[in-house]
């Protein structure tokens, strides 16, 4: 304790310091975050509800937030997509209510046809649970590699082949009376 | 047949939709800062600004090297009371502030006029071993009262000096990196005898 300064973790440095390093990570991230959350849940105004409980988590936790613009992207990534299994989980009552009712869709012509269409596609990703459905988005439309989603997510290559093989055939099923076909099956 | 890539793509609502409103990702942002700045401790964020005023969890340490020709007088340590005060502490000059030496060091500061903490708010001080076998310091414990006027004061004070004062005189004067509270440690290289005396002073107690 002899000549110790005053350095210990207080109260008002961390405010201040994880103040700052939640707006540089904000910053940083907030919109390859708000596009990820966007393909995952229903609406827009639920992706920003996805980014900003995701941001507030890492307030909470800033100093678990690891360093370096692609760590950071990953940890951030892991929260959103645990964030969002969550809300799955308590929601599965309500949604299986919902399916029960959902109108039947049918393709049309017309522009709101079109509309409704792709609206019916892109719901078919809803039988997804929300992992597999992320890792659908970031192969299939973000483009990324299966080694960068294990990476990322923090599991194995192999868990990620084994979600997209699946994920993948479980659209196609849901999507065959488009006119769809799984073309990596 | 439409490839499955293909038609999510093609169906992909980011295609189709705006981003949001920039004032909507503003607040989203400002919210978020806004929580970081309030976040300690991390796992009752409901009760952001109380907890860290508890003793138990807020205890940081004050590190106080006392030079020892400053003690030199110890016949003065003898007397009964030993006037404890903490002040903010610049160090520039400015207007209304009163410069003091550091300790025997070159280093002046200036100090503000109010007293922050004094003999009043100490619940308890003690001696406690120092870093070498014949050195010991005291360890400086504040009241709930005390822990919370010297948090308020140094939490709008970073990295500005906080002046200890042992009888008038600024021992040191460390730099406040965060909001402080309920203890001080002054150690340095004062006998048992000067230790036990000034503690026991500290808080009104016969030696």
């Amino acid at each position: 304790m002899n000549g110790l300064p005053i350095t210990a973790d207080l109260p008002a440095r961390l405010s201040a310091s994880s103040a700052e390093r939640l707006a540089t990570v904000f910053d940083a991230h907030y919109v390859r975050l708000y596009r990820l959350a966007r393909r995952l849940v229903p609406t827009a105004d639920d992706a920003l509800d996805l980014v900003q409980e995701t941001f507030l988590r890492a307030a909470r936790a800033s100093r678990s937030i690891p360093t370096g613009f692609a760590d950071e992207e990953a940890w951030l990534v892991r929260v959103l997509v645990n964030i969002r299994r969550d809300q799955w989980r308590k929601a599965a009552v309500r949604r299986r209510y919902n399916e029960e009712c959902r109108p039947s869709i049918v393709a049309g012509t017309d522009t709101e046809a079109a509309f409704v269409a792709r609206e019916a596609v892109w719901s078919a990703l809803d039988v997804l649970a929300p992992r597999q459905r992320a890792i659908v988005i970031m192969h299939e439309i973000e483009g990324l590699t299966v080694n960068d989603i294990a990476s990322a997510l923090r599991i194995t290559p192999i868990t990620v082949r084994w979600h997209l093989s699946r994920g993948r055939r479980e659209l196609a099923r849901a999507l065959k009376p488009f006119g769809v076909t799984d073309d990596e099956a | 047949m439409t490839k499955l890539r293909d038609m999510l793509a093609a169906a992909d609502p980011l295609r189709h939709e705006r981003q949001p409103a920039q004032a909507r990702r503003d607040h989203l942002r400002s919210t978020v800062v806004t929580a970081a700045s309030h976040a300690y401790p991390p796992r009752r964020a409901r009760y952001p600004m109380v907890v860290p005023v508890l003793v138990t969890f807020a205890a940081i340490v004050i590190g106080m090297v006392i030079i020892a020709s400053m003690w030199s007088h110890s016949g003065s340590l003898a007397q009964a009371a030993v006037r404890f005060e903490v002040h903010l502490a610049e160090d520039q000059p400015g207007p209304g502030l009163r410069a003091a030496r550091v300790g025997s060091s070159n280093r002046t500061v200036y100090l503000h006029p109010e007293t922050v903490v004094t003999n009043g708010d100490i619940a308890r001080s003690r001696v406690i071993p120092g870093g070498a076998p014949s050195q010991f310091g005291i360890d400086v414990q504040l009241n709930n009262a005390g822990a919370e006027k010297m948090r308020q004061a140094t939490m709008s004070h970073l990295g500005k000096p906080v002046a200890i004062l042992i009888d008038g005189n600024v021992v040191i004067a460390p730099t406040v990196k965060s909001a402080i509270d309920a203890e001080a440690v002054i150690s340095g290289d004062y006998t048992q005898a000067d230790a036990q005396r000034i503690a026991a002073g500290m808080t009104g107690a016969a030696p």
